[in-house]
């Protein structure tokens, strides 16, 4: 492997960050070479927010060049679209289903796009796509704020990335406090056996 | 987030992944540092958020000071007095400090003081992206600058032993992508910290009156002809490729040699690297030595052409013909934003005369294809938040006519539509002095908007301008009880330290009536009758006026409610909703939503502050349970 890029797309507030954080974590625990980036203050009251994970050995600078990710974890269908630019045909795209209308739309009483039409822009760039329930199976494992360690459980059951599921749990533990880390690893398990049962 | 007491764990060689920051907060331990001094700004707030997490438990000494002037002032005192100190800000808080910092040098310090200043290329929370290397060169101070989280836990730790060798502040200096960057670290050794010295009283030293000055300033710049001979052989400056043919060599320094790795990578360029570390002074001999080892040099650099200006300078003593590419004259690379490994790359492409492998043109066509439309996600104020009902009755009683002259903060954000409540705004405190010139100038009713960190940072002199000169303006402190942007630091109105001790609180109020304003009130914004009252009297005032709207930041209150496992609340529409959007028009707030042509209220995003109910011509909008 010379690299591994994953973009982490979405909306201030989503727990993206944590969740790249995790990512690194556990590559750090498998004694891979790692760069994340994030993006605090200002952008993340509400605002877009994009996070970046590379992983290998020639890996300098934190953030990815365009056409070169991996996987494009959307945790929001607007901010997927907005993140297209890091994608290609080789790219899998894995998105939530959990629309945040932008205050502009609203304001322009203009509806939220559907799916339909968010899948076909994914598509013109690749046909490598996972949608998610991810605020439903949230709320499953017992909490809506667990939606990106859901999406974190379906990036490790698709095998693109070279982390260990077991590190990953690990690095769960690790940066999540005690009282809330049974209901995200439960919410890992529901992201995880989501792609599974796709699958079989 | 992760268990900050990571950071002070005895265990060299252990291998830890840390943000920029967080390396720079493992340094300041490893380093034996005892006093830890700063302002919160972005990108530089973690480094001091961290050694406030684990102040007590190393047992050292850390504040958040005032602004970053006093921060200086204070690690200065005690770098003057036996003990280690690191002051850490953003790049544009070293302005604030810089009449501190400059005089600084002349005096020295005794224990080594590093200075951080973070950097903003393409102003990501900043109002602009000014390029702190400068500061080094015109104060004469020796700078280094890490280009990931390793080297900037070991340069804090090289930053203290170069500032005791030469007995100089030393800047360290670093930009987003480092100080937001995660990567592993390894530790080092811990040293324990001195937290008591003596001070030493030396008037010829210490006291810069002019005729003690003068002399300081030649001993100034032989030091710096010492942090020179440093700098020749710093293991921070260093060749890190070598070519094969010795056509190009690139010169690089932060984040900037990270994309230039990779862009030569891309490109398959056979081409020599030198990566240079400590950038003020720069290593003349090494640098020259490298020009006369190529035929092409390329400087590959972020924001100012810094390196490019020494580096030509250089050129002249050792290679005078050498071709120099970089921003002057020919721009391979611009002078503004941030740089990227594309950017980089297309500059080498150019210079080079090689073809990008990969076709960046076809991407972006493809990219504006689907993003046509795409409506933009700018940084809003939050739901619930105070701010919205402070802007929302300011401009109900005073309206499109009056002047709105803000400040740093979340509540700059009310410049956005439909709120539109910024008019003017330049750095930190400026909104106080800058409504009393537009006041003077057009007779318009004058707001300043200024929150409570700002306020104690940088509000109090202009205010007290406007007492002394009676210029009649309405200073709003928009009082949230926090450092809200940054992460939610205290202040001195907070009553609670970086040590976590609890203090007495200084009162917004007390200050504004010991300045001698003669109309100062505190009113809860969402009690919207009150403060409709309130802003009519501060209108019919003849003088200056103070009004604290004082309500917790809604992050606060929903984090509080979330740790007790309080009920949560959200607000709901009714079926008295005529869908006549008189709440989304004037409000703006996130949580409103417009979906199946019908008002609503997004569950997960409502911090239910009712704001919305209030304005609801139909009543038709109510607080509920979740649950």
């Amino acid at each position: 492997m010379e690299e591994f890029n994953v973009v982490l797309a979405g909306v201030g507030g989503q727990g993206i960050l944590l969740a790249a954080e995790i990512l690194g974590t556990a590559a750090v625990k498998e004694g891979l070479n790692v760069r994340v980036s994030e993006i605090h203050g200002m952008a993340q009251r509400g605002g877009a927010v994009v996070s970046t994970v590379r992983i290998g050995e020639k890996v300098f600078a934190p953030t990815v060049l365009e056409g070169q990710a991996d996987v494009l974890l959307g945790f929001e269908p607007f901010e997927t679209l907005r993140n297209l630019k890091f994608a290609s045909e080789k790219t899998l795209v894995i998105m939530s289903e959990e629309k945040i209308p932008p205050t502009e739309l609203t304001a322009k009483m203009m509806p939220y796009p559907s799916l339909k039409e968010v899948e076909e822009k994914i598509y013109s760039f690749t046909e490598n796509l996972i949608i998610v329930d991810a605020p439903r199976l949230a709320k499953k494992a017992g909490s809506t704020l667990t939606q990106n360690v859901v999406l974190l459980g379906v990036l490790a059951a698709t095998g693109k990335v070279p982390i260990k599921t077991e590190s990953i749990l690990d690095a769960l533990g690790e940066l999540i406090p005690a009282k809330f880390l049974d209901v995200n690893v439960k919410a890992f398990r529901l992201g995880y056996d989501f792609v599974k049962k796709v699958k079989s | 987030m992760p268990d900050l007491r990571i950071l002070l764990a005895d265990n060299p060689g252990k291998r830890v992944l840390l943000l920029g920051n967080e390396a720079i907060a493992r340094g300041i331990i490893e380093a034996g540092i005892g006093v830890v001094t700063t302002y919160p700004g972005t990108p530089a707030s973690e480094i001091g958020d961290s050694i406030s997490e684990i102040a007590a438990d190393a047992g050292i000494y850390m504040e958040y000071s005032v602004n970053e002037i006093v921060a200086a002032e204070v690690a200065g005192g005690a770098a003057n007095s036996g003990v280690r100190a690191l002051t850490a800000m953003k790049h544009v808080g070293l302005n604030v400090a810089s009449d501190f910092v400059m005089t600084l040098a002349y005096t020295g310090v005794r224990n080594g003081l590093v200075i951080v200043t973070a950097d903003d290329p393409e102003c990501y929370s900043s109002q602009n992206e000014q390029d702190n290397r400068f500061y080094a060169l015109l104060a004469n101070l020796p700078c280094l600058e890490p280009s990931d989280p390793q080297e900037a836990k070991d340069m804090t730790i090289s930053a203290v032993e170069i500032s005791e060798k030469l007995e100089l502040p030393v800047l360290l200096r670093t930009t987003t992508r480092i100080s937001h960057a995660r990567g592993p670290v390894t530790y080092g050794k811990l040293t324990k910290p001195v937290l008591k010295g003596e001070f030493v009283k030396d008037v010829k030293r210490l006291v810069m009156v002019p005729a003690n000055s003068r002399p300081k300033h030649p001993v100034l710049l032989r030091s710096m002809e010492k942090a020179k001979e440093i700098s020749e052989t710093s293991p921070y400056n260093k060749i890190t490729r070598k070519g094969k043919s010795g056509e190009f060599g690139i010169i690089s320094s932060s984040a900037a040699y990270n994309y230039a790795v990779e862009a030569a990578n891309l490109l398959g360029l056979d081409v020599s690297i030198m990566k240079l570390g400590m950038t003020h002074p720069l290593p003349e001999k090494f640098i020259g030595e490298f020009l006369k080892g190529h035929a092409k040099i390329i400087v590959v650099e972020e924001l100012e052409p810094y390196l490019e200006l020494h580096v030509k300078a250089i050129a002249k003593d050792y290679a005078p013909n050498i071709k120099i590419y970089g921003k002057i004259g020919n721009s391979y690379f611009p002078r503004d934003g941030e740089l990227s490994t594309r950017i980089v790359a297309v500059g080498l492409a150019k210079i080079a005369g090689k073809k990008l492998p990969i076709n960046f043109e076809v991407i972006d066509e493809k990219y504006a294809e689907v993003s046509r439309n795409l409506p933009s996600r700018p940084p809003i104020l939050c739901a619930g938040c105070p701010h919205r009902a402070s802007f929302y009755v300011m401009k109900r009683v005073a309206g499109e006519k009056a002047v709105y002259s803000t400040d740093i903060g979340c509540y700059a954000l009310g410049a956005a539509p439909p709120l539109r409540t910024g008019d003017i705004l330049t750095c930190m405190g400026s909104s106080i002095g800058a409504a009393q010139g537009i006041s003077k100038a057009t007779d318009a009713p004058t707001f300043a908007i200024i929150g409570d960190s700002t306020f104690f940072h940088a509000g109090i002199p202009g205010l007290i301008n406007a007492v002394y000169n009676n210029n009649k303006i309405i200073v709003t402190v928009l009082d949230n009880l926090t450092t809200a942007m940054t992460g939610h630091q205290p202040h001195p109105g907070t009553g609670v330290t970086g040590m976590h001790k609890q203090v007495e609180k200084v009162m917004i109020e007390r200050v504004a009536e010991g300045c001698g304003v003669k109309y100062v009130k505190v009113v809860n914004p969402f009690n919207l009758r009150e403060a409709e009252t309130v802003l009519k009297e501060a209108l019919q005032h003849s003088g200056p006026s103070v009004i604290v709207f004082r309500a917790p930041c809604a992050l606060m209150v929903i984090r509080e409610r979330r740790r007790k496992g309080a009920e949560v609340l959200a607000c709901r529409v009714t079926d008295k909703c005529t869908n006549c959007m008189v709440c989304i028009k004037l409000l703006g707030c996130p949580a409103l939503i417009f979906d199946e042509e019908k008002v609503g209220i997004s569950e997960t995003l409502c911090n239910a502050c009712g704001l919305c109910a209030s304005v609801c011509p139909y009543n038709a909008i109510e607080c509920v349970k979740m649950g």
